[in-house]
């Protein structure tokens, strides 16, 4: 599903963020990547997303070859994988539903799929009855919630999340988790970039760790592990836009 | 039939958000489109005036209405068989209203005043020679003829009135042209204010996968709006200045060597569709340029 072959990048030619990475993930997999600030999580997820272009390397996603991909096919890839924040980029103009609907809305989805698959949604995340609150009259962890609906309204095949509980108290973030998890067991692949030793420990799934930009470890059913231990990485750095 | 009512809905929204500037760039267009309205309606008005003195008639000999008609047939001859001429053309008074009211057809209560009586009927004289004091002195030989009213030559008012035509279209045209770069600059940023007003809108589609083409949509058609709505009201105004010009140069006697200068009706619709588009045009190279740069995949 997804497969980096000695993936590098480097940022205006001067910091290494990904230095000579090879990977293999499997359809359905649940994977954990692990590691200090600055050790190239983010970068390796902007990657998947064509966000941003490997330097030397080639990266397969869902099928394709990033490096040989036009960019007018980059939104079709996009539709396939399904991107959750830590800052929930949710339109504070927007209800809930609205919010959901929005990204079946802007990819051409007819209304009558919007009308069956946003409540369908909503009820898997546990939201049905916010459907028509504003994204501030929610908590930080239904927040979270309703951008986790929109990522997996289209069910993609991928489901990648960048530090989604940064923002979230440890109840929350493990009920995120555990939301997570029940999407993973439809089939969909999920990645996600995580600070959070708890629920990387109690969990015990796939674990990739990096520093610096290079993969460190690659564990089947691993643990947090002390390579990734800095003061980010104990979970005490500042975060913005905290949960309510 | 969702993404219709998104469109409407996206683009309705932006303007409303934005009214100052959109108001703005929609006059500025207005003004561009409605001196190229001008431009193009002062070409033809010169064009229809000076059509007459064209395709050789170099002098026109006007009979008295109360000619002889031995006299009519004996200048005629004399006119035919003179050496340094090489054609005439009898033009009747009859000819001679159907083409004014031709000139006149949307004006009826101005072409009611004119009675086809009144106007004199005349020879179109084509001299072989085109130097303008030779004709002058042929036309000085026909003058003081018996039963002749005026001769006219009309090379050098003909040349006068082409050079100010022409100047005065330069001048319009290169307002026109510095108008329409202000509108294309003003469109321009009105659509990035609204992008920029929608940033989180638009990170968010990028992010699930919307395609450039639609996330550009309801910013050209904004842009468009702008223009289309910027070219039906210079369209307007150029209607209203052509209704104006028209007027006064009737009503004023000191001006009444202007009356043949006219826009046909035919010409008028030419005058505003082109303007429409140019007000459409305008918006469109606006919002693309807008479009194309602030929204990289």
């Amino acid at each position: 599903m997804i497969r980096f072959d000695n993936v590098t990048k480097i940022y205006k030619g001067e910091t290494r963020a990904v230095n000579g990475v090879t990977l293999n993930i499997e359809k359905g997999e649940f994977v954990f990547l692990v590691g200090p600030s600055g050790s190239g999580k983010s970068t390796m997820l902007r990657l998947m997303t064509c966000e941003e272009k490997v330097t030397a390397g080639d990266i397969h996603v869902a099928g394709k070859d990033l490096s040989k991909l036009n960019s007018w096919r980059v939104p079709y890839l996009r539709r396939n994988i399904g991107s959750v924040f830590q800052d929930f980029k949710l339109l504070p103009n927007k209800t809930v539903y609205q919010n959901v609907a929005f990204a079946l809305e802007v990819i051409g989805r007819p209304e009558n799929v919007i009308r069956t698959q946003v409540p369908a949604i909503l009820e898997l995340v546990g939201l049905e009855d916010k459907h028509r609150r504003f994204p501030d009259e929610l908590s930080g962890g239904e927040q979270q919630r309703v951008s986790i609906a929109r990522a997996f309204v289209n069910r993609p095949l991928i489901l990648l999340a960048d530090e989604p509980t940064g923002n979230l108290d440890p109840d929350t973030s493990e009920e995120l988790t555990s939301l997570l998890d029940r999407i993973n067991r439809t089939g969909t692949t999920v990645v996600m970039a995580t600070h959070d030793r708890t629920i990387v420990d109690s969990m015990r799934r796939r674990v990739i760790a990096l520093r610096h930009g290079e993969l460190v470890r690659d564990e089947q059913r691993g643990a947090y592990g002390s390579e990734t231990d800095s003061p980010e990485a104990l979970g005490v750095h500042p975060v913005d836009g905290a949960s309510p | 039939m969702s993404r219709i009512r998104y469109f409407a809905r996206e683009t309705w929204t932006n303007i409303r958000r934005n009214l100052t500037l959109t108001f703005a760039a929609i006059l500025t267009v207005a003004v561009g489109v409605m001196l190229v309205g001008m431009g193009l309606m002062a070409g033809y008005a010169s064009g229809n005036a000076l059509d007459r003195w064209e395709g050789g008639v170099q002098f026109e000999v006007f009979l008295n209405p109360q000619i002889d008609p031995s006299q009519l047939d004996a200048l005629g001859i004399e006119l035919q068989t003179h050496p340094e001429i090489d054609r005439i053309e009898f033009f009747s008074a009859e000819e001679a209203y159907a083409l004014v009211s031709q000139q006149m057809a949307d004006q009826p209560e101005l072409l009611a005043q004119v009675s086809p009586e009144a106007l004199p009927a005349s020879y179109r004289v084509v001299p072989r020679s085109v130097e303008a004091e030779l004709i002058e002195s042929l036309a000085a030989q026909f003058r003081q003829r018996p039963g002749v009213m005026s001769v006219q030559t009309g090379r050098e008012e003909v040349d006068a009135i082409r050079t100010w035509f022409t100047s005065f279209q330069g001048i319009v045209l290169l307002l026109s042209i510095v108008l329409s770069g202000a509108s294309v600059m003003l469109i321009f940023n009105s659509i990035r204010v609204a992008m920029f007003a929608r940033r989180r809108e638009i990170e968010v589609m990028k992010l699930v996968g919307a395609t450039n083409s639609f996330i550009r949509f309801p910013f050209m058609l904004e842009g468009m709006l702008h223009g289309l709505i910027g070219g039906i009201i210079g369209a307007i105004a150029a209607g209203a200045l052509r209704g104006h010009v028209e007027g006064l140069f009737s009503r004023s006697d000191i001006l009444a060597f202007f009356r043949s200068f006219v826009v046909t009706s035919d010409q008028f619709t030419t005058v505003v569709i082109v303007t429409v588009i140019a007000g459409v045009l305008v918006g469109m190279i606006g919002s693309a340029f807008a479009a194309s740069r602030f929204l990289d995949v």
